[in-house]
């Protein structure tokens, strides 16, 4: 049961992963040459024994840990959830506005990102009665952007899958 | 010594040349600011700037805006959680902390305070001991290189968290990515996975904004409200400037740290930041405050960084090989105006380069000056409300990861660099050693490699110089130094 337990938390779940990313690593390091392959897989065993001595020591303490938190803690539990629960919400909306951006990026140019972002940012995250000044921020600032990345230094902004 | 002395404050003081001070500054805090434009795009912009201009002058001015980017960076550091260049890597860990007490502008003015007193300690050291600190350095052979990098990474990861084995794994994967792309050994292909764009290997400045930009701005868009929690600036920057001077045994070791650490050809002002930061924090009566918001934190990180860049100059000038990305692009900007770095430069080019020096020292006291009058206005960002600062990050960053290639797989890189941090943070491993890994990498690979061949594959070379075995006792003292702590306290705890 503690297994389980500890193979939920994020830290143990992310040192299984990166345990199993060395281990890939020193594989496909197998048909290098040997000069190419050597420190390579070196460090990669020794990150593959840390990490493994790491997630042990987590494991244990988990156990412990699971032996001491026999008080009931419900109510606090149940805030934290819920705390979790909306940064979840924000977090994955946020990923989505980003992703949004990277395609208008793409089509038409690092410049309809900046406004995708500024734009999306303001009217999901931002306050009802502040719609109008964040969609002001997202215009002017892509502006801004425009005159001191695209006249004057040169990098093209408007260059996407489109033109 | 003491006529070309009087000879390059005369020149320095020269109304061109303080014009060339004075917009070096601006545009060095400037470029700095912006997370992905470090000193080295900063200087590569501005060549087409000065290329008509007398050679003394032109090196003013881009020695200016090469010190300042690291104020600069230090300020989105301090603000928004976000390094301008991996030199400020150590400012965020106390720097941010202080943001979200309110004592922005604090962090700030100690920022600026350390840029003149570092910079200036660093820059008297350098002209008066460059010749003999660049004889020093031509001490160090490969295995020298390997083992000062390996110390680097190894007292990072054993402090920079308290948690020596997380942080170690941070580094092993930092140095895991570094060996993506072209093997400089063998120019063997390395975990490519046929994508084009890592070719060269990964590239720092697009992961340095992933690591940092694009986390801090996913962290700040999980809550509402503003970067300052309690919503309000505490303190001024003059209260910033008298703490720093509370604390002189803090300025001058990691002073003393920067400029060994600079006078190391390739090792750079990144891990000169760390170290001071570790070693302030092992000095400390109170270690636990660190990472927390204490302003002994950014006085080390700061400090030592700034002393950093005089050091790293005279590897750049004395012998041509650069402690930096921005010292190999200053390097190039000396060449293109017919400064050629070597021994005999301090002979030949002397009117040059000590203008250039006591111009680096007036730039120390022009920064703290424009430091502390605009300090406090660049802390007001931390007031604005996230949904603006979030999307302000991401522009800014990822058009930095953008404009060096013009590619868009640059900005999906640094994205795919931001979830790494962010997962990284949650799963409590700091993303600072990754990033040394990453930068010492090569360095680290490169040495190795020479080193053994030189020993005709034997591994005694590394245990051979005396500077060699001072370094061996020093890694092993790293990894073992926060068990026998705890265990040396209990001891003399049970003795008393």
């Amino acid at each position: 049961m503690e297994t389980v337990r500890a193979l939920a938390r994020t830290d143990v779940r992310l040192k299984v992963v990166l345990a199993f990313f060395f281990g890939l690593f020193y594989l496909l390091a197998i048909p290098y040459p040997e000069k190419s392959r050597q420190f390579p897989q070196l460090v990669a065993l020794f990150s593959f024994i840390v990490t493994v001595v790491s997630l042990v020591r987590d494991f244990v303490r988990g156990a412990r840990a699971a032996e001491i938190a026999q008080v009931d803690d419900t109510e606090l539990t149940r805030t934290g959830e819920e705390d979790r629960g909306e940064k979840k919400k924000r977090f994955f909306r946020a990923w989505g506005i980003i992703l949004a951006s990277l395609g208008a990026g793409l089509l038409g140019g690092f410049l309809f990102a900046t406004l995708f972002l500024f734009a999306g940012f303001g009217l999901i995250f931002g306050r009802r009665e502040d719609l109008v000044r964040n969609m002001l921020v997202a215009v002017v600032m892509t502006i801004c952007v425009f005159c001191a990345f695209h006249w004057l230094m040169g990098v093209p902004l408007l260059s996407g899958l489109f033109w | 010594m003491i006529d070309l002395l009087v000879q390059a404050v005369t020149f320095a003081f020269q109304w061109q040349n303080l014009v060339a001070l004075a917009a070096g500054t601006v545009s060095g805090i400037i470029i700095g600011v912006l997370p992905g434009l470090g000193p080295s795009a900063g200087m590569a912009l501005a060549i087409p700037l000065v290329l008509k201009w007398p050679p003394a002058t032109a090196l003013i001015f881009m020695g200016a805006l090469y010190k300042c980017s690291n104020y600069g960076g230090s300020i989105t550091a301090i603000l928004v959680n976000t390094p301008g260049d991996s030199s400020n890597a150590a400012t965020i860990l106390d720097g941010y902390p202080m943001c979200e007490k309110g004592r922005g502008g604090v962090a700030l003015a100690l920022s600026a305070t350390a840029a003149m007193v570092g910079g200036s300690i660093g820059m008297i050291c350098l002209i008066f001991s460059a010749p003999a600190l660049a004889n020093f350095a031509l001490e160090f052979g490969p295995a020298e290189y390997f083992l000062t990098a390996l110390l680097a990474l190894s007292l990072i990861a054993a402090v920079v968290q308290g948690a020596t084995l997380n942080g170690l794994i941070a580094a092993g994967l930092g140095l895991m990515l570094s060996f993506v792309g072209f093997d400089v050994i063998t120019g063997h292909l390395r975990y490519t996975f046929g994508w084009s764009v890592i070719e060269d290997g990964i590239p720092l400045i697009q992961a340095l904004v992933g690591l940092f930009a694009v986390t801090q701005a996913l962290v700040l868009a999980e809550s509402a409200g503003a970067i300052s929690r309690i919503g309000k600036l505490a303190g001024g920057f003059l209260e910033g400037a008298r703490i720093y001077f509370r604390y002189p045994y803090t300025v001058i070791r990691s002073s003393l740290i920067g400029l060994f650490v600079g006078v190391l050809p390739a090792v750079g002002q990144s891990s000169a930041g760390l170290l001071a930061w570790a070693d302030a924090k092992r000095a400390s009566a109170h270690p636990e405050t660190f990472g927390t918001g204490d302003p002994q934190g950014v006085i080390a990180s700061e400090t030592s960084t700034n002393a950093c860049m005089p050091g790293d100059l005279v590897c750049t000038i004395a012998l041509g090989i650069p402690g930096s990305v921005g010292a190999a692009v200053f390097l190039g900007v000396m060449i293109i105006f017919g400064v050629i770095p070597g021994p005999l430069v301090f002979t030949e080019k002397a009117d040059v380069i000590y203008s250039l020096f006591v111009a680096l020292v007036l730039t120390s006291f022009v920064l703290f000056f424009v430091g502390m009058t605009v300090a406090r206005h660049f802390a007001l960002v931390t007031l604005l409300p996230n949904e603006i600062i979030v999307p302000l990050t991401l522009v800014i960053s990822l058009l930095g990861s953008f404009a060096i290639r013009n590619l868009m797989a640059d900005v999906v890189l640094s994205l795919g660099f931001g979830i790494l941090g962010y997962v990284m943070l949650k799963g409590g491993l700091t993303p600072v050693p990754l990033l040394l890994g990453l930068v010492l990498g090569e360095m680290v690979e490169t040495n190795y490699h020479r080193a053994l061949m030189l020993s005709g594959g034997s591994y005694s070379i590394f245990f051979s110089s005396i500077i060699c075995k001072i370094l061996v006792i020093l890694i092993i003292l790293s990894f073992v130094g926060p068990y026998l702590a705890p265990l040396w306290k209990r001891l003399t705890g049970k003795m008393k």
